[in-house]
């Protein structure tokens, strides 16, 4: 509002100091300084530390939580395509957000049919069923895409944080700790034919061939 | 100051003059205020919103504020004035709006905000707006295909008092920067415009001719930096955009720019006077003040479905 002020130009250089110093002090008790991140403070690190929430909750909260929420992924899966209602009240977050797919905890295994390494998204392609064809995709990154983790815990709530670029740091937290903690440990070369336990989450509808699992805990068994 | 305090409480009386003109019978009004329709986007979201209030037996005053803080304020001042029941707002700054938001509420008149949010919760009874991030990444994820993970890029930004410009940054980096073979040359705000675009493009075609993709935060961006690319007689850089206008959906029906990301922007607008009308008849607000709605993939497969805004079967 301050600096649409019409002031005559001729009187600027007179006016300039005074106005100045009322601008400033006017912005300065007017104006609350909020904590939040936007594309011109980059540097300097904001008082919300995505990484570090996650680092926090990750053991204590996280892990358990999908273990324990999780069903075998062949069942959650039928149960998805055939009534995804039902899917999500049982595996699924029931908080989520009404306009949001639904995001399923499971437990996946199984033995790798294909894997892509040469992406850095990279991912295996596992048989769940036994029938040698590939039932869902497992990211083993280091890129890893999508919030499916984030989304999956009713304890997370997009209404708790600022605004979405908080939630979405949040969000991107969860695939680098899984990556620096899981992923980043596992095998890469020769995976077909092995088998393959993961425990993980995965959106409805995500993946255009296979649905696509972003593992929070993952081993993979010895060459065959 | 004094003078277009004047100024201001010249047009709020005529407007409030207007209102006590209307006849008596008239329907509750329902404010709609967004930036400017230059951008199809925005247009659409006006209509939409306009469609359902009359739909549902309102009034609609249409409004726009051109992304400047103060003028959004004076519509909120013409809102209030006018009696309108609620407001529907695109706003104009997460941080500028708070305070006109909140004038709205101390006056009775509840705000419903779609596409962009305000840093503050409490204020506005629904904040609807698409996921921004989750868009980003569709999009960053098939530029990454289409770039075949590597090569030289430009992204073009938005505005930067709004959120989404900085939100859809940060989606498409998320994505993008898990690939060190893909290197940003050039980073530049376009404001959202097509012509500032277009001009941006041209210079940053001259300092860095090897280009092999542009990522840009919305539709009218894109479309900007495309004819600058084809006038250059490049059309072979791969352009990807923001929103899902049917500008950029009848470009990738002819090969040039190769894909978007659809914001519901027609959808949301309805839903959200929808919310609006739902308060106003039965005190009922939502059950989440911040409500995401979740953004398609357009690109050669599903362009042709897409008409304004929306996706159909």
């Amino acid at each position: 509002m301050l600096n649409k002020l019409p002031w005559p130009t001729v009187a600027w250089p007179i006016l300039a100091a005074p106005m100045l110093a009322v601008a400033v002090g006017i912005s300065l008790t007017a104006c609350k300084i909020l904590p939040t991140p936007s594309g011109e403070n980059d540097g300097k690190a904001p008082a919300f530390n995505a990484d570090k929430m996650v680092g926090d909750i990750w053991a204590a909260k996280v892990v358990p939580y999908l273990q324990q929420k999780a069903g075998p992924f062949p069942e959650v899966h039928a149960l998805a395509k055939a009534d995804p209602a039902a899917a999500g009240a049982k595996y699924g977050n029931p908080k989520k957000q009404a306009n949001s797919p639904w995001t399923f905890a499971v437990r996946l295994e199984g033995k790798v049919v294909t894997a892509n390494t040469q992406s850095r998204a990279a991912t295996m392609d596992i048989d769940a069923d036994g029938d040698g064809k590939a039932d869902a995709r497992v990211q083993i990154g280091p890129a890893m895409r999508g919030t499916a983790l984030r989304d999956s815990l009713d304890f997370i709530q997009f209404n708790d944080f600022t605004n979405q670029i908080d939630f979405a740091q949040f969000g991107k937290a969860f695939n680098i700790y899984a990556d620096r903690t899981v992923l980043s440990k596992l095998p890469r070369e020769a995976l077909e034919g092995r088998s393959v336990r993961v425990v993980g989450a995965y959106a409805m509808g995500s993946g255009q061939d296979l649905p696509l699992v972003a593992p929070a805990e993952a081993e993979i068994g010895p060459k065959p | 100051m004094k003078l277009t305090r004047r100024m201001t409480l010249a047009a709020f009386a005529g407007m409030l003059a207007l209102g006590t003109a209307a006849p008596a019978y008239a329907a509750d009004l329902i404010a709609i205020i967004t930036p400017s329709h230059d951008n199809p986007f925005f247009k659409a979201e006006a209509v939409g919103a306009e469609a359902k209030a009359k739909e549902l037996g309102y009034e609609a005053l249409v409004l726009v504020h051109d992304d400047d803080a103060n003028k959004q304020s004076e519509l909120i001042d013409t809102a209030i004035g006018r009696g309108a029941k609620a407001i529907i707002l695109d706003n104009a700054g997460a941080d500028a709006t708070v305070a006109a938001v909140q004038k709205a509420k101390d006056a009775g008149v509840p705000s419903f905000l779609i596409d962009r949010e305000i840093n503050a919760t409490g204020v506005a009874v629904a904040q609807i707006v698409s996921n921004n991030y989750q868009g980003a990444q569709l999009g960053a994820q098939e530029f990454v295909k289409l770039m075949g993970e590597k090569g030289n890029f430009v992204e073009l930004v938005g505005k930067e008092s709004d959120t989404n410009a900085g939100i859809r940054s940060k989606g498409y980096h998320d994505v993008i920067d898990d690939y060190p073979d893909l290197k940003m040359v050039a980073q530049q705000s376009a404001n959202w415009s097509q012509t500032e675009a277009y001009s941006k493009m041209e210079s940053i075609l001259q300092a860095n001719p090897d280009i092999k993709g542009v990522i840009s935060g919305n539709d009218t961006m894109a479309m900007g930096a495309y004819a600058a690319l084809a006038a250059a007689g490049r059309k072979d850089v791969i352009v990807v955009g923001f929103d899902g206008s049917n500008d950029v959906r009848d470009s990738i029906a002819s090969g040039g720019i190769k894909a978007t990301v659809l914001q519901p922007a027609y959808a949301q607008a309805q839903m959200a006077v929808e919310q609006a009308n739902d308060f106003i008849k039965n005190k009922k607000s939502p059950a989440e003040e911040k409500q995401l709605m979740d953004c398609v993939l357009i690109n050669g497969d599903n362009a042709a479905k897409l008409e304004t805004f929306a996706l159909t079967n």
